[in-house]
């Protein structure tokens, strides 16, 4: 282990600038995320253009502080309101609000900070661990062992996704096929351009990424401008967790977080199901399982340390393979480039110095977001109530900036409104707009694989079922795409 | 869970239609000279593969209408309860919003300021008492960042 680089990179965090960004990116998102409605993946493609500037460190720093300041927000207005601020705080609202009801509200606050933190620091430790063998391992992947990993993870996304596999194979192709105009980078030819110039450089990440999450969602936010709904009062009283509390919930909070992680790791999945996962479980071992959906404590822990968790567990993959383990870490992947950083397993021999920041980044602003939190959540909870007839026209206006400042061009924001209607379209038909995401994001890499790979091989695609790892990639697809009809066709004859 | 089977069936035709004109023009592609597989095989059994999973869709959503007592009680559930008039005007507005500033009328501050200030007044239904917060919001904003992205971040805006 790496201590020497890690304490390189937190020592460099601690110099003005970066230190600045990594305190405006975890305070920021806590507020995004405590806003229904905003969402972390939002704030940081919004925030991508302002980073086009500054140096890559600092970019990485203020970035990966929102994300893990977004996914902690979310609690506040589960807890206060029984409506998530972010997805991932769905399963919060089962215990938080009843318990802040119940006129515990700064218990409930308190154990969910706690246990994001606690899941943090857990995520963050198989990070530091786990990332630089298993980065040095993917360094001896060829390219059909990168094609059919690709594969498989998008498969996994599909599988996984909320509503219907198929929903999610379309959610996930579909962002594939929007990625593929443009100049053909192995022939040089234009590819489905339509003899239109404008689209021989592709679409761009940027436009795509706040046209399918932030206009979509301001444009479903419209629908429903009514009154937000009553909050439970707030008070401070109980937010430190006791050492006998630790005691007490340490077997849920040390088992919920490594359900998260490991989530996490799995390319696409994200926080939501990673705290659904660990609620379960929770509920199926605890010894008081009807108190859950009133007011557990197990239950918001459970929720909490698991969401946090998968924030360190999807830099894993990031940061080893360049395969984004949820949206967010497909808009970090976007980052990357745009810096000229070129994400995958190389990494750390080619900018180690971004690889030790996001690692040194996920531990401090978990840190940081715990004293903001624990500090300052009085404060954060009033801004809930900023009326959204005032806050979506504003962020409408940052879409157009964020999206125009990519290229200086307006086809950029023309390109953000269509994917922002073709986006609320598909959440309207209930597809997943992860996978689109993760598929506009990987495809190109993907392609690229199988084509140097079929170079190669002059044309045989024998490798992918005679090498080890492509093949266990591949029965790994095939069962992953199999499986669910295998349950479906078991469930009926029950 | 709630029903939306017209929207599937509306949505999965849209995006066949997409996927049958992108593999119109992938099919269009010349092989590979120099490597085996060319441009046009990863688009073409892409759209292939999505327009078979839309069809699937397509059929689901037809079944469950079909078995449903009414047609039109469907259709009133699936889009009654929310009103579309907030999200039209958003995006109505947004579009015109960008149409003037691809004209390059006036400067960014100027167009973006009556942009918010009638797009947030209207959201609040013209109430008289939100006009000056709306104004005040509007100018802040628009002004802020006009000054905040050429000045301090240095990035261009529109016009």
């Amino acid at each position: 282990m790496e201590f020497g680089a890690l304490f390189q990179a937190i020592s460099q965090i601690f110099t003005p600038w970066p230190f600045f960004m990594m305190f405006i990116g975890t305070a920021l998102g806590i507020v995004v995320g405590a806003i229904p409605g905003l969402t972390g993946a939002m704030l940081i493609a919004l925030t991508l253009p302002l980073t086009f500037y500054m140096v890559p460190f600092n970019a990485i720093v203020l970035l990966v502080a929102m994300y893990v300041g977004a996914i902690s927000g979310g609690l506040i207005t589960a807890t206060l309101m029984r409506m998530p601020g972010t997805p991932a705080s769905v399963m919060t609202t089962f215990d938080g609000y009843p318990m802040a009801r119940s006129g515990r509200p700064g218990r409930a606050l308190g154990l969910g900070i706690t246990a994001s933190f606690v899941g943090g620091l857990v995520a963050w430790g198989v990070l530091f661990t786990v990332t630089k063998p298993l980065s040095v391992l993917a360094t001896r992947f060829g390219p059909f062992e990168y094609f059919t990993l690709i594969m498989m993870a998008m498969v996994l996304i599909a599988s996984v996704s909320e509503g219907s596999m198929v929903k999610g194979l379309i959610s996930g192709l579909l962002g594939m096929l929007v990625s593929m105009p443009g100049v053909d980078p192995a022939t040089g030819m234009p590819r489905l351009t339509f003899d239109w110039y404008l689209l021989n450089g592709g679409l761009q990440l940027l436009p795509v990424l706040i046209g399918t999450f932030a206009v979509s969602q301001i444009i479903k936010d419209s629908l429903r401008m009514g009154a937000l709904p009553d909050r439970a009062e707030m008070s401070s009283k109980g937010m430190l967790m006791s050492i006998r509390d630790f005691i007490r919930h340490g077997v849920n909070l040390i088992r919920s977080s490594f359900i998260g992680t490991f989530v996490g790791i799995l390319p696409g999945i994200g926080a939501s199901i990673g705290s659904v996962i660990a609620y379960t479980v929770a509920k199926n071992v605890s010894s008081n399982p009807e108190k859950f959906g009133k007011g557990s404590e197990e239950g918001i822990i459970a929720s909490e340390a698991a969401n946090n968790a998968t924030v360190g567990g999807a830099l894993i993959p990031l940061i080893a393979m360049g395969i984004p383990g949820s949206v967010i870490d497909a808009i970090l992947i976007g980052a990357l480039t745009i810096h000229s950083i070129q994400p995958g397993p190389t990494l750390f021999l080619t900018n180690s110095d971004i690889v030790w920041a996001m690692i040194a980044t996920a531990l401090l602003a978990n840190i940081l977001m715990w004293l903001l939190m624990t500090s300052s959540v009085r404060y954060i909870s009033n801004l809930i109530y900023l009326p959204r007839s005032f806050v979506l026209p504003v962020v409408m206006m940052f879409c157009v900036i964020g999206s125009y400042a990519l290229n200086n061009t307006m086809f950029d924001v023309w390109v953000m409104l269509l994917f922002g209607v073709i986006g609320f379209l598909l959440e309207r038909a209930r597809i997943p707009l992860g996978p689109f995401v993760i598929g506009f994001v990987l495809a190109p890499l993907g392609e690229e694989k199988l084509r140097s790979g079929l170079m190669m091989t002059a044309g045989d695609i024998s490798p992918i079922f005679t090498r080890p790892f492509p093949l266990a990639f591949t029965i790994m697809a095939v069962c992953l795409l199999i499986w669910p009809l295998f349950s479906e066709y078991r469930q009926r004859r029950k | 869970m709630e029903r939306r089977s017209y929207t599937e069936i509306g949505v999965a035709a849209f995006i066949i239609v997409i996927c049958a004109i992108f593999m119109f023009q992938a099919v269009r592609l010349p092989p590979g000279s120099f490597e085996p597989l060319g441009s046009g095989p990863v688009p073409i059994y892409t759209s292939a593969i999505i327009i078979l999973c839309c069809v699937i869709v397509i059929v689901r959503s037809v079944t469950v209408l079909l078995r449903s007592s009414s047609l039109s009680r469907e259709f009133k559930l699936e889009f009654s309860g929310e009103s579309p008039v907030g999200a039209i005007l958003m995006l109505g507005a947004s579009v015109f919003y960008v149409g003037l500033l691809q004209l390059q009328i006036l400067s960014f501050g100027i167009i973006t300021s009556a942009f918010l200030t009638l797009l947030i007044w209207s959201m609040e239904r013209f109430r008289r008492h939100k006009l000056l917060p709306a104004i005040i919001t509007s100018v802040f904003f628009s002004f802020g960042a006009e000054y905040i992205f050429t000045n301090i971040f240095v990035v261009d805006l529109p016009t």
